[in-house]
């Protein structure tokens, strides 16, 4: 168990530490005891490695994986984002947020501004990985590494839509998505699957993309959108912020009241979570979108491998 | 006015003794003193850190050391054997080593010859 723990826990590593000295720790691992503590010690390892790259290795990753990795890191964001973004949503659908919406200008303006960058956000991720995710398809009748990711991720998808039209029908049923106990339940059950399938589909997503042939140009214009996409999601998460501050000063009663399909504690702490979560995620994918360009300008200023196509993510 | 005089000298002891402490349980200064002993692949460094210092670095640690020594070019790794990669100290690394020693080695001895002057006069 904590041998496996500490194998996923490797795999927490920036790419570059992992390609430098995965397999003489997975070496050391092999001939060390593996405890609890162990386990711990890589996690703070990989913060570590994550939070300071110039102390890694250098030159180790090529210019095409830095930028897959960016892109799968993005798209990872964008999953975990979206999470909140719907969440934020779903907490803030009900008549009387309409209404409060259209009395204050505040209100009704960020959560428009939310709702039309939540549109581009998701075209402008879909503009720039479609092409990417079409390459991968007509590699993968040729190559048999593709087939399994690209399965993964199209699984992941339909689950989805499959639980959503499932959850979408007990809506329609007399008890209701909620407030009833099965209801509630059913939601539960939804959120969670939905949650896993992101994963799943963040994971094979990655392990595709390093497994696909795609040209640096088309991998450039991806990482472009995903730029777009990681700048307005913060946009979003102000927008959200500007929001759960209006509902506190604007609408306090309403702040204060339990919300939700699952019956949160108030509508305010819930919010407050909602955003924690929306800027942290999009922290994360700005952060991975810089480190993309920063390996192009490196590369264009010679300090960088030019190229470093490979298999492994 | 008194009073301020011994804590003064408590504080200044106790910051020596930090900073010797904390330096000689740095993992990177650790893992050089252990490669002033010869190359030694990852799981050697962590039995002789052991041995040496009574501190077992754990993987992370381990391996975050030798990534910023290897960054900064006070060690170089060598051909793997298998899949182990020995590691040694280069002419960068061996000169760090002994500056960080000597410094170490004058605060220990400057501070525990305060701390014996202290002793005497109390």
């Amino acid at each position: 168990m904590m041998r496996r723990l500490a194998a996923a826990a490797l795999a927490l590593y920036p790419l570059a530490f992992r390609r430098r000295y995965a397999e003489e720790m997975k070496a050391l691992l092999e001939e060390a005891p593996v405890r609890a503590l162990t386990v711990l010690d890589l996690l703070r390892g990989a913060l570590a490695a994550h939070l300071r790259p110039g102390d890694g290795p250098q030159g180790v990753v090529g210019v095409e994986d830095r930028l897959r990795a960016s892109l799968s890191g993005v798209l990872a964001c964008w999953i975990a984002f979206a999470a909140a973004g719907f969440a934020f949503y779903k907490t803030t659908e009900d008549a009387p947020f309409a209404r409060a919406a259209s009395a204050h200008l505040a209100l009704g303006a960020s959560h428009l501004v939310v709702q039309a960058l939540a549109g581009a956000v998701s075209l402008a991720i879909l503009a720039g990985g479609l092409p990417v995710a079409l390459a991968a398809m007509k590699q993968a009748r040729h190559r048999r590494s593709l087939r399994a990711p690209i399965g993964v991720a199209l699984g992941a998808v339909g689950l989805v839509c499959v639980l959503t039209g499932a959850l979408v029908l007990l809506a329609h049923t007399p008890h209701g998505v909620h407030p009833t106990a099965p209801g509630r339940a059913g939601f539960a059950v939804w959120g969670l699957a939905v949650l896993a399938a992101g994963v799943a589909f963040a994971l094979a997503a990655r392990r595709a993309l390093f497994a696909t042939s795609v040209s640096r140009a088309r991998l450039l214009i991806a990482l472009a959108t995903a730029t777009l996409a990681s700048a307005a999601m913060a946009v979003i998460a102000l927008a959200t912020t500007a929001y759960a501050v209006g509902l506190g000063l604007d609408a306090a009663d309403l702040a204060g009241t339990p919300n939700g399909p699952i019956g949160n504690p108030s509508t305010e702490a819930t919010l407050a979570a909602q955003v924690a979560a929306m800027a942290i995620t999009c922290a994360l994918a700005v952060v991975t979108s810089h480190r993309g360009w920063r390996a192009v300008s490196n590369t264009a200023s010679g300090s960088s491998p030019a190229t470093g196509d490979s298999t492994r993510a | 006015m008194l009073d301020l005089w011994p804590r003064a000298q408590l504080a200044c002891y106790y910051y020596v003794m930090r900073y010797t402490s904390e330096r000689a349980t740095d993992p990177g200064l650790l893992v050089l003193a252990s490669l002033a002993g010869g190359a030694k692949h990852g799981y050697a460094i962590t039995l002789d850190v052991e041995q040496m210092a009574g501190i077992r670095l754990g993987p992370g640690t381990l391996y975050g050391a030798l990534s910023r020594l290897e960054a900064k070019g006070l060690i170089e790794a060598l051909p793997a054997q298998e899949r182990r990669r020995p590691y040694r100290l280069t002419g960068a690394g061996s000169a760090a080593l002994a500056d960080q020693l000597q410094t170490m080695e004058r605060v220990a001895r400057d501070g525990l010859a305060r701390l014996r002057a202290a002793e005497a006069t109390a």
